[in-house]
Formats: structure tokens, sequence, C-alpha cells
């Protein structure tokens, strides 16, 4: 009596799921979208609405009246179509959060560009009237350009072959580069800091110095660079 | 399902020719499961290998400076962006299934969607 009911009951699951392992007894759905499949994503570039109708190419202009028919979804709260939204700044805020508490990692990243902004000026104003043209002093270019020369070129892949782990030197995509050298910045930050600085001063020295090429998160770099070119014969472990 | 128990007279189908002992029988049932066994079908090589040595023959002569190798760092992108691609092309035309064989992936997800109902209810 018991077995039939309960193949009766799989079964059953079985032809409502659309998706495998999306229904299961005893489990329901949490992560879906409000949003059905006609929905688009919002545009939050201005330029794109201040341009007149006759710069328009022709499918940007049945694009625009797509627009005007299909549903729209809610912009996200982390996103603004202002002026000062850096996504690259965004996503440093993010992983520089701890316990959702972005309003304290959006004040310490403030204060850092503050910071470096302070020292640049305080250097353009000692130096000399040749040096002062080679001073950068907007913080959001120090920024992007520390974290360009603290992305690893090639990365180090695990894999396992004859029963051993072999570290294979392989290339690594945008995302993954950008996020680790966020990473060895912030980590860098939080562990070799004397508990009386602040984060905003230990952090803007070492973004100054990644600027600059030099310091301890380039040397990681490096280290990274330097395992790869240590484990290039294990190079034909890869696949793809 | 205990082991099928088959007529007598399957065993006898092959007539025309000796009539030896029976095979072995079957110890699970003859019924078609609903997935396939996930094997590579073919191993890839290494990609970008030649790029990569360029550039580390170039960082070994300029202790790692990325300033000096710039050109073989750029060429090694390329690669890597070319290659990318290829493999995305590659993947969509294994899925659609135009390359031969279906991959085992592509045979999982149609017999999830159309399975084998071995049930009568």
């Amino acid at each position: 009596m018991v077995a039939p009911m309960a193949g009766r009951l799989v079964a059953l699951g079985r032809r409502l799921a659309a998706p495998a392992r999306a229904w299961l007894p005893g489990l329901t759905q949490v992560r879906w979208s409000r949003y059905g499949p006609s929905y688009l994503e919002p545009e939050l570039n201005k330029e794109v609405y201040r341009k007149p109708l006759e710069e328009l190419s022709e499918e940007e202009k049945t694009q625009q009246e797509l627009k005007a028919l299909q549903p729209i979804k809610a912009a996200a709260s982390n996103v603004t179509s202002s002026v000062f939204s850096d996504p690259t700044i965004s996503k440093f805020t993010n992983m520089m959060m701890k316990g959702g508490n972005k309003v304290l990692a959006r004040s310490i990243v403030t204060q850092t560009l503050e910071a470096i902004k302070r020292k640049q000026i305080e250097k353009y104003h000692q130096a000399s009237e040749e040096e002062r043209e080679s001073i950068e002093c907007n913080p959001y270019i120090i920024f992007h350009q520390a974290l360009k020369n603290c992305q690893p070129i090639i990365g180090l892949c695990n894999i396992q072959k004859g029963g051993k782990t072999y570290q294979v030197p392989s290339p690594l995509t945008d995302n993954r580069k950008r996020f680790l050298a966020m990473k060895w910045l912030i980590t860098e930050c939080r562990e070799h800091k004397h508990h009386r600085t602040f984060m905003h001063e230990k952090l803007s020295q070492e973004l100054l110095q990644a600027f600059n090429n030099e310091g301890p998160v380039i040397k990681r770099k490096h280290d990274m660079h330097k395992m790869a070119e240590a484990n290039r014969a294990y190079a034909h472990y890869r696949w793809w | 399902l205990a082991a099928p128990v088959y007529p007598a007279w399957l065993g006898r189908l092959a007539a025309g020719r000796q009539r030896r002992a029976p095979a072995v029988r079957p110890a699970r049932p003859l019924v078609l499961a609903n997935q396939v066994a996930n094997r590579r079908l073919r191993l890839g090589e290494a990609t970008c290998t030649t790029e990569m040595s360029l550039l580390m023959a170039c960082w070994k002569q300029n202790e790692f400076s990325d300033a000096a190798c710039a050109k073989e760092i750029q060429t090694f992108y390329d690669c890597v962006a070319k290659t990318d691609v290829e493999h995305k092309e590659r993947l969509k035309q294994e899925s659609l299934g135009h390359m031969g064989n279906l991959s085992p992936k592509t045979v999982n997800k149609l017999l999830r969607r159309f399975p084998n109902i071995t049930d009568d209810f």
C-alpha cells in the first residue's frame, strides 16, 4: 500500500518538474525572479536619452520603440545614473564590506580616495615645475591604474593526474584577474597593518605603491608569475 | 523488479543455426536508464602554450617586469581571446549536435525531458 503510493508521488514529481532537481518532496524554490521573460533591463546611461532623434541609427530607433511597449525591470539599489558611480569602485566596496555594513565600507573607500588626493596634491605643490606635469592627482585614475598593475597575467590551476595534484599555469578570465587584484589588496591591508592605523590610510599607501609598480601586492603578483614560470613543464596537463 | 523471467521460446529465437548453451542471462532488467555515462569524448590539448613560453622567456630576461614584455603579453591575450571564442563555438556546435555524435551532457538533458517511463501509474 505504501510502496505504490511513494512511487506514485515520485512519478508525479517527475512529471511536474520541468528542470531536474527543481521539485523534491519537502523542498520549495526560494530563489526566483518576480519578472517574466518579457521584462527588459533598465538603461542607466543618461547620455543615451539625450541623443537627438536624427543621430539614432535604425536599430536604436526600433529598440526605443520596443522599450515604450515592453515592461522594464526596476533598477537595482546599488546602481545609479550619476556621473560619480563607478562599477569597479562598487565592486571593491562590496568586497571590503563585512557583515552587510555597506555604509562603513563606502566611507572607507571615500576616505581612501580623499587621502590619495591629499597626498598627491601635497606632492604636486612641493615638486618643481618640470615634475608637476607627471604627477597624477585624480584618485580614480590612480585607483584603476593600481588595480591594473596588480592583476596577474597567468594563474595556477590545480589539476589531478595520477594521484598527484599539480599546479598548472593557465590563462585567467578578466573577472578572475580583477577579483584576485582586489582580494590581494584588501588582504594585504587587513593583515599587515598596525592596529592603530586607519584602514583608509593603509589602503591609500598600498594603492600609491601599486600605482608606482612597487609594494607587497605587486610582489605577490610577481610571486604568482614566478611559480607559473617554475611549473611551465606541466603546462601540457591542461585540456582546455 | 526481481530478476526477469523470460519465456523459454525467447532463447530459441536464434533458430536456423546450431543451438548451443544459452548465453549469460542479464542480472538486471533490460530497461534503458534515463542517463548516459559521462565519459570524456575526446581529449583536448593545452592552448596557447607557445605564446605562454615566449612570455615566460621574456619574463626571465627582464626580471618579470610587465612594461618590458608588453608585446608578448598582448599576443598572449589575443591568443587566449581567440581560443575562447573557438571553444564557445565548439561547445555550441556540440550541444546542437552538428559534430557527429551528441555529447553525453546533451543526451542527458534530452533524456531528462523525455525519459523512459517504466511505471504504470
